[in-house]
């Protein structure tokens, strides 16, 4: 459940915890992109270059730790039980169908009868449980997999083609995490090789087979001829039209746009916001743009300590930055302002616009009113002789250039009304190190989870807990019981409409109590030549696929 | 100028030469002692906790249980100078650990690393002294213009910030002409440009090193006296006075090839190569401890072999060095 960090460049490699960010865009009333039209008849053969800036994983198999750099990669050999569709539904995959009893507690899904893993071994109800228990197995170090998997009990084995999942308690976002690549599943026999040898090439029923990695330089992926299990929004059938893909990892995101124009790669991810306008006007290039799912970009007001446990104060620092115009000028016009906790992909996202609205006049006032009457000579609020500091930890891993710029906006407009915005760049671990501690005011940390249920991990109470590590998700420290409920009753009940009503309130409480300030969609994007046709992004948490892809003469 | 040398005394002596030998093995294990100690502890005051980037990396949600079996499992939860000393014992029987983050033996990581980036340090510092050569000898002694549109190229290349120069090539040569490509790819082709960002501001330095020592060179009576029995201006360059020229350099080219390892970690990255300065950074990131022990040791370790390097060399260059160990 957790997902995913990109880094804009080189090095990180597995944080499995929050996700990142990159890149990544929002068009129109943001809704998931579309994939670019196919032209022509599809081309047997070739192989297709891409160049990734995200971090290379140290470990190709997703159920170790979680991130998205392993799901971009996953999504190439590794299949899930269901998947979603561009409007939300869930769609069958290597489950052909599915049950849920009365009570939510018990899931049967029933496999397709005709796949097989790409070592020969059958696809059955035996091959799932022995996933399950993988991800929950602590030796597996899973975290992304493990959390979306948290109310499973235990898979029981019905027959051959029919698995049952037994829940400690219901679970309305278990199939939306089972559409996830952290939950994918996996050949036993390669998983029993151990974690050393399968995370170097984890063995599934993918469209393409992992050849060779070399360190540092690619991962060599070539066609499964017996490719059998598309999913169910797939534009074809039978094995892949690509006969290998040469993933790459090109950390410099000017190196990578150079690499695309120059013709060496076919497709790139994670290219900046400056670049993608570049790209528009060129006519042999292509933009998909597949904002990531789950929360909306956005920076949190840590509510749990002074100054922002005072809802006044909160409310005057939304009300004093102004974002619009940094968005509009730093993103050249690639990411469209969110006024949701919600990514726009989830279609229960609700948006309250009015909340945002900028109003230096109110700022001052509110500040007044919370005892911050007092200026010093610099102009910044003080009161009982303390300065009203926020300090805000930034991760340059996971903040492009563009966002950090954005930041320097908002410490510039705070100061108008007289907030003291430290901003401090850090290393992941530093950044990681100073939330764990506390030492912040304000935050911004990407998230990435299929459907609305990441508004539980983000802001109930349970999250404030902090996992043995340190790091907890709720940054900005709401503890609030109504949301609680709301949250707890929406992940429970079966009703979609019930579900859906809860969210909303859920998100309404949220946005009303100005603990955060929505920025925009997480970024996801990627630059293809026009050569590359039939690719999209899966609808699930937008990573691309080749599996309908063709290289054009 | 040439570590080492001042401890020499004349060749004749069998004795000297062991007890240079063993001063220099007993330095280079000082040398290497220091620097894995100073890595040690210094990578302890960064936050991060190493247990954690064993299970996953920063933000990880890895349970107590696991957190603690891997502390007990690592060691981790020894008292620091416990944890020094077996470090310390491992390293003497040469194993450098495992990666925390890859699971896999540190030597072997940084083995399959190191041949490229040898190579890539390796064909810019050659590049570099064809570059400096080049334009010490054809500016030098040749009137106020020459030397001051030399000093200029030199003072401008040295300058140079690698990623800056990077970014120029490619625009260059991969987007603009379409010559090479931008990201290396294991082709002769795709070294050209890396090779190039590192030699550049590196052939700046010993350009101007050695134009400084060809100029006083320039000036000492022998010079005089090839001129004087006829030999042209450029053949009392490359005959006599380029050895005089290049010893400084040679000296600078241990120093340099330290620098070009750290610069390797710039060029490997907008060049996608794989090599110790992507290594290098990834685990700085990750807290990998092991690996950048690893490599930081490897680096020492080349430092150490290239200072006795040019020590050899500058003796083969210098005739006086042979004689009396003086300058």
């Amino acid at each position: 459940m957790r997902a995913a960090p990109v880094t804009t460049s080189s090095t990180t490699r597995r944080f499995g915890a929050i996700g990142v960010a990159l890149v990544a865009t929002v068009t129109l009333a943001g809704c998931q992109a579309p994939a670019p039209e196919a032209s022509g008849d599809p081309v047997q053969g070739g192989t297709l270059s891409y160049a990734s800036g995200d971090a290379e994983p140290t470990c190709l198999d997703p159920h170790v730790g979680g991130n998205y750099p392993q799901a971009l990669l996953a999504g190439q050999f590794l299949e899930s039980l269901v998947s979603r569709d561009e409007t939300g539904e869930i769609i069958p995959w290597l489950a052909e169908s599915w049950t849920a009893s009365d009570d939510g507690l018990a899931w049967e899904f029933t496999l397709r009868d005709d796949v097989a893993f790409t070592d020969g071994a059958p696809l059955d109800a035996e091959a799932v449980k022995v996933n399950v228990e993988h991800l929950k197995d602590p030796a597996t170090q899973s975290s992304t997999g493990y959390l979306a998997l948290g109310k499973v009990d235990r898979v029981e084995v019905v027959d051959e083609q029919v698995a049952r999942f037994v829940l400690s308690s219901p679970d309305s976002a278990l199939l939306e995490s089972l559409t996830q690549p952290w939950t994918a599943i996996e050949s036993p026999a390669g998983l029993a090789r151990g974690m050393d040898e399968n995370c170097q090439a984890p063995i599934g029923t993918g469209p393409f087979i992992v050849d060779e990695w070399v360190k540092q330089d690619h991962v060599s992926l070539v066609r499964n001829d017996d490719y059998a299990s598309a999913p169910a929004d797939a534009a074809h059938e039978g094995p892949a039209y690509l006969e290998a893909i040469d993933w790459r990892f090109v950390p410099d995101a000017a190196s990578r746009y150079a690499a695309l124009q120059a013709g060496q790669v076919d497709v790139i991810d994670n290219p900046q916001p400056d670049t993608i306008s570049t790209a528009e006007s060129n006519d042999s290039l292509v933009w998909l743009d597949a904002p990531r799912p789950g929360a909306a970009n956005r920076i949190e007001l840590n509510s749990g300590q002074a100054p922002f446990d005072d809802e006044r104060v909160r409310e005057a620092f939304i009300r004093a930055v102004e974002v619009d115009e940094g968005i509009e000028s730093l993103f050249f016009g690639t990411a469209e302002r969110s006024y949701s906790p919600l990514s726009s992909v989830e279609s229960v996202a609700y948006s309250d616009e009015a909340l945002f609205e900028p109003d230096l006049d109110r700022a001052n006032a509110l500040l007044d009113e919370a005892g911050w009457s007092e200026r010093d000579a610099d102009g910044y609020r003080v009161r009982d002789g303390a300065r009203l500091t926020l300090r805000f930890p930034v991760s340059t891993n996971q903040s492009i250039p563009a966002e950090q710029s954005l930041f320097e906006q908002v410490q510039a407009t705070a100061k108008a009304a007289g907030f003291d915005v430290v901003i401090e760049l850090l290393d992941l671990s530093s950044w990681y190190g100073a939330l764990a501690a506390h030492e912040y005011e304000i935050v911004s940390a990407p998230y990435t989870k299929v459907g609305p249920d990441v508004l539980r991990i983000l802001y109930h109470s349970d999250s404030i807990t902090p996992a043995p590590s340190g790091y907890f998700a709720n940054l900005s420290q709401l503890n609030d019981p109504e949301v609680d409920a709301l949250l707890s009753d929406a992940a429970a009940t079966s009703d979609p409409e019930a579900r859906a009503a809860s969210y909303e309130k859920a998100q309404r409480l949220i946005l009303g109590g100005y603990y955060l300030l929505p920025l925009y969609d997480q970024q996801n994007s990627f630059l293809m030549s026009t050569s590359v046709q039939g690719a999209r992004a899966l609808p699930t948490v937008s990573t691309p696929t080749f599996y309908d892809a063709w290289l054009a003469g | 100028m040439t570590p080492g040398s001042p401890a020499d005394r004349p060749s004749r002596v069998n004795g000297a030469a062991l007890r240079r030998t063993g001063l220099l093995v007993a330095g280079a294990a000082f040398v290497l002692w220091a620097v894995a100690s100073l890595t040690f502890f210094a990578i302890r005051l960064i936050p991060g906790d190493p247990a954690q980037a064993i299970l996953g990396g920063p933000g990880s949600q890895a349970s107590q249980e696991a957190l603690d079996q891997v502390r007990r499992d690592y060691g981790l939860d020894q008292p620091l100078l416990v944890q020094y000393l077996a470090m310390l014992g491992r390293l003497v029987t040469g194993d450098l650990g495992t990666s925390y983050a890859l699971k896999l033996p540190v030597a072997d990581l940084l083995g399959a690393q190191l041949g490229g980036t040898l190579l890539l340090a390796t064909l810019a510092l050659a590049l570099a002294w064809l570059l400096a050569l080049g334009l010490a000898i054809w500016s030098t002694g040749r009137g106020r213009v020459a030397s001051a549109l030399g000093e200029g190229i030199e003072i401008t290349s040295a300058a140079l910030p690698h990623f800056w120069l990077a970014a120029v090539l490619i625009a260059v040569f991969s987007t603009g002409l379409g010559w090479l490509p931008p990201v290396a790819t294991g082709t002769p082709s795709g070294l050209v440009l890396p090779v190039v960002t590192l030699a550049v501001p590196l052939a700046g330095f010993l350009a101007q090193v050695m134009r400084e020592s060809l100029l006083d060179t320039m000036q000492q009576p022998f010079v005089v006296s090839a001129r004087a029995r006829g030999e042209s201006a450029l053949g009392v360059r490359l005959r006599h006075t380029i050895r005089h020229a290049a010893l400084p350099a040679i000296s600078l080219s241990g120093w340099a090839l330290g620098w070009l390892l750290s610069g390797a970690v710039v060029v490997e990255t907008i060049f996608a190569m794989p090599g110790l300065g992507r290594t290098l950074l990834q685990a700085v990131t990750l807290r990998d401890i092991p690996v950048v022990t690893g490599v930081v040791l490897l680096v020492a370790l080349v430092y150490v072999l290239m200072t006795v390097l040019t020590d050899v060399v500058s003796r083969i260059a210098d005739p006086r060095l042979r004689q009396e160990g003086a300058r």
